[in-house]
């Protein structure tokens, strides 16, 4: 059991990281489901990272003095009962309820992980494995969800997590005993863990906003949504072994990665048009940044530093409060955004459809279908089609129709897209403001 | 300062500045929802249906451009203004019918506006005319039917007459809409023959 741990405990790691994104693509299946508003909705997401920062820290402390093996396989233990409760809540209360208790197991799971690697490996490897774990897990939670969103429902992305994390409670308990009293107590890294925070506030709008400008911008389904995605995890994956053929310095990759990470949202922030292959580079830039910069800043974090659970918690608090930092300062300025993006839409509408070679009465049928659709999806981008799909033209005007449902469409897709910019844009800035701690500070002159 | 420390900043920013530049150089900050066209400028008007229908629409969407320009909003915005339920501002109203008017003038101008013979086939096919009095005037000379009916003045008569008010605010009720519509075109084809047939008589 013992060698089977090390996989077990990292999968529970990587689930963990992945449970703060991993809803994303689900939720506007789960707003159809379960009911609500957008607001309410991004408080499934919102909830379980604020939780996760606030919680993390304290459980960090409780780890650090006794053995972490039990607390590990209790915090993922209790991390599965509330992932059971999510698959089965039946209103958003219930939802926002069982993600705050995951997050409380989870954080457990997370810090007492750190240290029960470390027993079961060495040093240097339970950190590498503790590290790369939560950066697989946070680039690929929303490819994952959005899969299973598409392929089986939203309740599935939480029964999944259920037997990876009843798997790793035996393999938490297998490394028991392992508990070194560390004497030394430093205090936390305050450059690297605000630079996380910062970072992970704007790769929030890489991995939350992308997304739903895929699925509720573009109509794109979770599944394409997903497989598109996942241009990031691939590129941070590799993002690694390349910047160690170049051998610059964690400061150097770190630096390298807030400029791809800020130039990759400010090219999403401007694609030429809804064609995904538009949003390949810019991902690609935004999973080297991610590759570059997360996975070095909590190298740097947790260098020399003890307790090691500790100063482990800190990085997870900084990076999920940056999350919750990002989703509290982005949602209101892309719903307030989209909002404001009904006004020219309905305009550039209203202007093809009067100016489309379709009789008056065709006209007329098609306006009324559409005031109907916008009206029902009041607040969301609409599905035209069955305004389209109920006029009854004549043949001649059948492929007219086709070409303005192709060219409201595109009106809609622009309108999405110039909605989402300004929150691309904060996030790169986000991102160049997480330059700022990292910068050297200047030495003081001696008299 | 370690020159291998600038290298990777440098391929980011290189990196970043090649995306950026495809991006913009394809049109990346222009893809926005199109402008609506300023009302003020002459719109060609093309429209796909025949006779009446054709005059109407070719009539409303000028007009409609016309009453946008005077009030200061685009096309679109007074379209959608127009298609919300409820009543309607005065000036809004008068802006309409001053737009009709100018439509007219203009369609007469760029002699786009039929002559009366073009359409009374259709107009006597939706008539509930005698059926001896329809005959009657479908045997009419051409030239006869211009000379006593003048489309343009027909026109300003039933947009003089037309209750704008009640026929923007019922525009959901096509069978309403159309009684109005008629109802206001045959008192100003009926007044335009009694002006014309006035003039005609000495003193």
């Amino acid at each position: 059991m013992r060698r089977a741990a090390v996989p077990l405990l990292a999968l529970a790691v990587g689930t963990v990281l992945a449970d703060s994104a991993i809803v994303t693509l689900a939720l506007p299946e789960i707003l159809r489901h379960l009911g609500g508003d957008v607001t309410g909705v991004a408080w499934v997401l919102i909830a379980f990272n604020l939780v996760l920062a606030v919680v993390v820290v304290p459980a960090a402390r409780v780890c650090a003095r006794r053995d972490p093996a039990p607390f590990a396989a209790a915090g993922i233990g209790l991390f599965a009962v509330a992932s059971g409760t999510c698959a089965w809540a039946g209103s958003m209360d219930v939802l926002i309820a069982a993600r705050c208790v995951q997050a409380l197991g989870g954080a457990f799971a997370l810090v007492a992980c750190l240290d029960v690697l470390i027993a079961a490996t060495d040093e240097r490897r339970g950190i590498r494995t503790w590290i790369t774990a939560g950066v697989v897990g946070t680039a690929t939670g929303p490819v994952a969800g959005g899969l299973l969103t598409e392929w089986i429902s939203w309740q599935a992305i939480f029964v999944v997590q259920v037997p990876i994390a009843v798997l790793a409670v035996p393999a938490a308990l297998a490394v028991r005993g392992a508990h070194v009293p560390q004497a030394e107590r430093h205090r936390p890294a305050v450059a690297p863990n605000l630079a996380l925070a910062l970072l992970s506030a704007a790769l929030t709008a890489a991995l939350f906003l992308l997304v739903l400008l895929l699925v509720e911008g573009w109509r794109r389904s979770p599944a394409t949504a997903a497989l598109t995605v996942s241009v990031v995890p691939l590129a941070a994956f590799v993002a690694s072994p390349l910047a160690r053929l170049v051998r610059a310095g964690p400061r150097s990759e770190t630096a390298a990665g807030c400029l791809l990470i800020a130039g990759g949202l400010a090219a999403l922030a401007i694609p030429p048009s809804a064609a995904l292959g538009w949003t390949i580079a810019p991902q690609t830039l935004v999973g080297l940044g991610l590759g570059l910069t997360v996975d070095s800043l909590t190298a740097d974090a947790l260098r020399d530093r003890f307790p090691r659970a500790l100063h482990g918690g800190w990085t997870i608090a900084a990076r999920h409060a940056g999350v919750v930092l990002g989703l509290l300062v982005l949602t209101p300025v892309f719903t307030a955004d989209l909002r404001d993006a009904q006004v020219p839409a309905q305009e550039a509408i209203t202007a093809l459809v009067l100016d489309a070679r379709l009789l008056p009465a065709d006209k007329i049928a098609l306006a009324q279908g559409l005031g109907a659709r916008l009206e029902s999806e009041s607040g969301r981008v609409p599905d035209l089609h069955p305004a389209f799909a109920g006029l009854d033209v004549a043949a001649a005007g059948r492929p007219v129709a086709e070409r303005l449902e192709h060219d409201l469409d595109g009106q809609l897709e622009r309108a999405a897209t110039r909605a989402f910019r300004a929150s691309f844009l904060i996030g790169a800035v986000l991102a160049l403001v997480a330059l700022v701690p990292l910068m050297p500070l200047p030495r003081r002159g001696k008299p | 300062m370690n020159r291998r420390a600038v290298v990777l900043p440098v391929v980011a920013a290189a990196l970043v500045s090649g995306v950026l530049g495809i991006q913009v150089a394809n049109g990346g900050g222009d893809f926005v929802p199109a402008r609506a066209a300023n009302p003020c400028l002459a719109r060609a008007v093309t429209p796909v249906a025949k006779g009446i229908e054709a005059l109407g629409e070719r009539m409303v969407f000028l007009a409609i451009d016309a009453a946008a320009c005077r009030l200061g909003v685009t096309r679109e915005a007074l379209v959608l203004r127009i298609a919300t339920p409820g009543e309607h501002t005065p000036q809004e109203v008068d802006a309409m019918r001053a737009g009709l008017l100018q439509a007219v003038d203009r369609m007469k101008a760029d002699k786009t506006l039929p002559k009366a013979s073009d359409l009374t086939d259709e107009a006597l096919d939706n008539s509930d005319l005698p059926g001896l009095v329809e005959w009657g005037i479908r045997h009419l000379p051409d030239s006869l039917i211009n000379g006593v009916v003048k489309t343009d003045d027909v026109l300003r008569r039933a947009i003089s007459d037309l209750d704008l008010r009640t026929l923007l605010a019922g525009l959901d009720d096509p069978d309403a809409l159309t009684r109005q519509i008629n109802s206001a075109v045959s008192k100003a084809v009926k007044d335009s023959i009694l002006a014309r047939l006035r003039d005609l008589l000495p003193g």
